[in-house]
């Protein structure tokens, strides 16, 4: 019974982790990182900028489809959103859909993360989908 | 006599300063610069991925027709070209048309020049014209 319980959740696993992504392919080698800050970095000032690293894909602003590229969305507080449907746009996802490769954020005091998430023309992540590394800031 | 040349050499140094930039206009504000290197870097090996930094303004693929978006050049051991016509591609001007936002490159032993141009869907700078500083990077000899 218990391994039967297993397979199923390792079976769901699969089959979920098959069904999660967007219509737009993703370069194989794509990578996507934050350039600063880095992970653990302790930040003396509530606002500071935040630059978005991409390398063997490109940025195209949103609405604009060729293959290849995407948009930069910063997950501030939040886990990966569904990878299956448009990313959402509230205070913790925020979409750069001018094509923007940098920003400037303001965060309270505190421990905080952030991750990027590249998405297509309409806002979708691509299939994989393309994510940086989730980092841990502190604001002091 | 001499004040005539003096104001025609002004004026001939004024009309091409006007005439010299793209139709695509450029917020006042944007600016293109270099994450890495910083002026002055050594890269052992040569071999360096280069970054490119924006700020008010936003990346496209070359051909897309989108306000207040370009594409990056970088201009390697070269000076500007004119800014009212398409940036050359070659050697010395490598486009990233495809909207990346840093470009690898592979720098032979030697001190080298380094400049970003930003242009917008037909690699024509925009008015007015958004490049970084020139910087210089050397290359140890091995």
């Amino acid at each position: 019974m218990k391994i039967l319980t297993i397979s199923i959740a390792l079976a769901a696993l699969v089959v979920g982790g098959a069904a999660v992504a967007g219509d737009s392919p993703a370069a194989k080698n794509a990578y996507l990182y934050i350039g600063w800050p880095n992970n653990g970095e302790v930040i003396r000032k509530n606002n500071f900028r935040v630059w978005f690293g991409m390398r063997k894909m490109g940025v195209a602003p949103a609405g604009v489809e060729k293959p290849m590229t995407g948009h930069h969305h910063l997950i501030i507080d939040a886990p990966l959103p569904p990878m299956d449907e448009e990313i959402p746009s509230d205070k913790n996802h925020v979409h750069f859909g001018k094509g923007q490769t940098e920003t400037r954020i303001t965060l309270p005091s505190g421990t905080h993360t952030l991750q990027l998430l590249l998405g297509d023309h309409n806002h979708v992540p691509h299939n994989p989908p393309v994510m940086s590394q989730k980092i841990t800031v502190t604001v002091k | 006599m001499n004040r005539h040349i003096i104001v025609a050499t002004l004026l001939a140094a004024l009309i091409p300063g006007l005439a010299a930039a793209g139709d695509s206009p450029s917020p006042d504000n944007a600016k293109v610069y270099f994450i890495w290197p910083k002026d002055g870097t050594t890269i052992k090996g040569g071999k360096a991925w280069v970054r490119f930094g924006l700020r008010n303004m936003g990346v496209a693929p070359a051909g897309i027709d989108k306000k207040f978006t370009g594409h990056h050049h970088l201009i390697i051991d070269g000076d500007l070209p004119p800014f009212d016509e398409e940036i050359p591609a070659d050697k010395h001007h490598v486009h990233y048309g495809k909207g990346y936002s840093e470009g690898r490159v592979v720098l032979p032993p030697g001190t080298h020049t380094l400049q970003l141009l930003f242009a917008d869907q037909n690699h024509v700078p925009h008015d007015p014209p958004v490049f970084s500083k020139k910087i210089t990077v050397y290359v140890p000899a091995n």
